[in-house]
């Protein structure tokens, strides 16, 4: 099998065993514990009041803040979502 | 273009939408509504045709890391990554005019494919809260487990402890010019101010309560700094050439007490003062009777009140933080939302609080024999208590905070007139802390009194209290944020985010406890100093050890807001 296939294949399976709702889940509930989720509010914020007409796009907003979210999800959460999914792989397929 | 809605201002809607609207009539967002579909924890929302639809993009295939949206006008579901590949502006481009609105089936919120925007509708959110109403009130039982805390990990932004002791200057000052209250070399490990209360003829009830307040930090402060010095108030009394009852001034007997209890003496002190002049306060209430200690604990609070009011010539409001010591320490606000269930419409409503009533949880160790049609006199409590032993769930402080500050859809016997449709309607209630006090004191409704049965009958079961609670769940700010979200809906919507997270942590400092029957039981205090916890029985102090508190059966529970509490094993 080809490696997105696969990756289809896996997400497929995710999805309807609601194993992906479950890990969305509980990423939500970390990112808001660490304080990831206020940070990023702020720096939603931030960057509103900086723009000088009064309408952002949510495209823009997507834009500016997504990177800065990747980067600022800290390694423990990652290494908590990378062995649930390691374990879902090893049990499903 | 923004238009206000209660008060609110709303975003202005694209020229497409309102074209969209326009073709599509009041209903516009009719079949989309069918397809809503809410999760029970935290009521998020998604657009699914069923439940079992694993969407993708129809030009693509994509079904994982980007946004997907399905067009509101032919259902057709596509991808779309902001600056990247986006399926559902092509979409929108190629089937134009009439296709630019879609969904984005993971949020279930509108969104403009050619503005490339979020775009609002009234009509549609107000269909999307109540379904998630709906959908939190039915399946309430799942919420709970949501709960199980994985720890506070919130950053604490906590202003550092600095320990203060006084210069050789500011030393002499004191001992010239104060009397110590007590020996400061008797060095007892009891803590200071611990001192048992007699029991003077059922009056556990009291005593326990007095307990908790004499150990309420602020108030404590505040009558040992001498704020309200009961040989002035006695002497601005007479100068004011008041009555019998003007000279009454409960404030007065709480200041004598303080003063005896932290004398230093340990011998146990009988607040026979103390109950002689409340008698006089409450003369309906004068008995022998054993007395509950919740109603003890908000007529006392009452009385502090009143007297203050009528000192000052002035109203003073509860809520304001600009009143007497008692409401300063605990009452808070309350903020109620009820909406029509048939237009949505809310009304908010502000009211102070004193403490938080709380039930037991039903099904869970609590009252779930009331469903039972037995005769509930008080001699089947045993019986009762039998059979609750036996549902081995347990219930939480945090679970019955929980459904608290949950959506209740109040009986078509409770309807309320909707503004909007100039009828009574069915309602929705939710209720949310918009300010808390410095001290909540939480009340769990053990005593059920019923005036039609003419009996009272107690709730027995146990329940779990934390030590460290943290109060922003409840507040209205989130409670708000997580119902409505970035929703436009007609909601009051002034809440600010919580000023701080600090304020929001509490720590348990007094349990009030009761024991046995309904008419013949007793009351306990356990009190925490440091991290020591001792138990008040009337006139025996013991130390005892967590296990013992937290078995107990907790009647009243009072925390304080930690950022006030510095405690020596925190350094
Ligand atoms: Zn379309
Ligand atoms: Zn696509
Ligand atoms: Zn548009
Ligand atoms: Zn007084
Ligand atoms: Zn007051
Ligand atoms: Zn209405």
């Amino acid at each position: 099998m080809e490696l997105q296939d696969l990756q289809e294949s896996v997400n497929i399976k995710m999805i309807q065993s609601g194993e992906k709702e479950r890990l969305k889940d509980l990423l939500r509930e970390r990112l808001a514990e660490c304080g990831w989720e206020d940070e990023m509010r702020a720096l939603c914020r931030g960057f509103m009041r900086n723009k000088v007409t009064n309408s952002v796009k949510l495209d823009d907003l997507i834009n500016e803040i997504t990177p800065k979210g990747k980067e600022t999800v800290p390694d423990n959460v990652k290494a908590e979502l990378l062995q649930r999914i390691r374990s879902f792989i090893a049990y499903a397929v | 273009m923004s238009s206000k809605i209660n008060g609110q201002v709303s975003p202005h809607s694209c020229s497409h939408l309102l074209q969209f609207r326009r073709r599509n009539g009041p209903d516009s967002f009719r079949a989309l509504q069918d397809c809503l579909r809410v999760k029970p924890p935290g009521g998020r929302a998604s657009i699914r045709r069923d439940p079992a639809e694993v969407p993708c993009c129809q030009a693509c295939g994509e079904s994982g890391s980007n946004r997907l949206y399905a067009c509101v006008t032919c259902a057709a579901v596509s991808c779309h990554a902001p600056q990247l590949t986006s399926h559902a502006a092509a979409h929108a481009q190629s089937m134009s005019p009439g296709h630019e609105i879609a969904v984005d089936v993971d949020r279930a919120e509108l969104f403009c494919c050619e503005c490339r925007d979020q775009v609002y509708d009234q009509g549609f959110d107000a269909a999307f809260v109540l379904a998630q109403n709906t959908a939190t009130t039915t399946t309430g039982s799942t919420l709970m487990q949501y709960s199980a805390e994985p720890g506070n990990l919130r950053k604490r932004r906590r202003v550092d402890y600095r320990h203060w002791s006084p210069d050789s200057r500011e030393c002499v000052t004191m001992t010239n010019l104060s009397t110590p209250l007590y020996d400061s070399t008797n060095s007892s490990d009891v803590p200071w101010g611990l001192r048992g209360l007699n029991n003077l003829g059922n009056t556990c009830f009291m005593n326990s309560v007095l307990q908790a307040l004499l150990h309420t930090p602020l108030l404590r402060n505040y009558f040992l700094s001498d704020r309200h010095n009961r040989y002035h108030c006695q002497q601005k009394n007479v100068a004011n050439n008041d009555g019998k009852n003007g000279r009454l001034c409960l404030a007065c007997d709480v200041d004598a007490m303080f003063s005896a209890v932290f004398s230093g003496d340990r011998t146990p002190y009988s607040p026979a003062k103390f109950l002689y002049s409340w008698w006089q306060h409450a003369a309906n209430l004068a008995s022998y009777e054993q007395q509950d200690a919740h109603e003890f604990f908000i007529s006392m609070l009452h009385r502090i009140h009143e007297k203050e009011e009528k000192d000052q010539g002035k109203p003073h409001s509860q809520g304001s933080g600009d009143c007497c010591i008692a409401h300063r320490v605990f009452s808070g606000i309350l903020r109620s939302d009820v909406m029509c269930m048939a237009c949505g419409f809310t009304s908010t409503t502000y009211d102070p609080c004193i403490d938080f009533p709380l039930d037991l949880e039903p099904n869970r160790g609590g009252s779930a024999k009331s469903s039972s049609t037995k005769s509930h006199n008080s001699c089947n409590v045993e019986a009762e208590r039998i059979s609750l032993n036996k549902d081995c769930s347990i219930s939480t402080l945090k679970g019955c905070l929980e459904r608290f500050t949950r959506p209740e859809r109040l009986g078509s016997d409770q309807k309320f007139f909707c503004q909007k449709c100039q009828v009574r309607q069915e309602c929705l209630k939710q209720m949310s802390i918009r300010k808390l006090p410095l001290v909540s004191c939480f009340h769990i409704k053990r005593f059920e009194h019923s005036s039609i049965r003419k009996m009272s009958r107690k709730v027995d079961g146990h329940l779990q209290f934390p030590f460290s609670l943290d109060m922003a769940p409840y507040l209205s700010s989130s409670i708000l944020r997580s119902r409505f979200g970035h929703r436009i809906f007609p909601f009051d919507g002034d809440e600010q985010d919580a000023p701080n997270d600090l304020s929001s942590e509490f720590e348990l400092f007094a349990v009030v406890t009761h024991t046995g029957r309904l008419d013949a039981g007793h009351y306990v205090t356990y009190l925490r100093f440091s991290n020591q916890w001792y138990k008040c029985d009337d006139a025996w102090i013991t130390q005892v050890s967590e296990n013992i508190v937290r078995a107990a059966q907790g009647y009243m529970m009072f925390y304080v807001q930690k950022m006030l509490c510095y405690r020596a094993s925190e350094k």
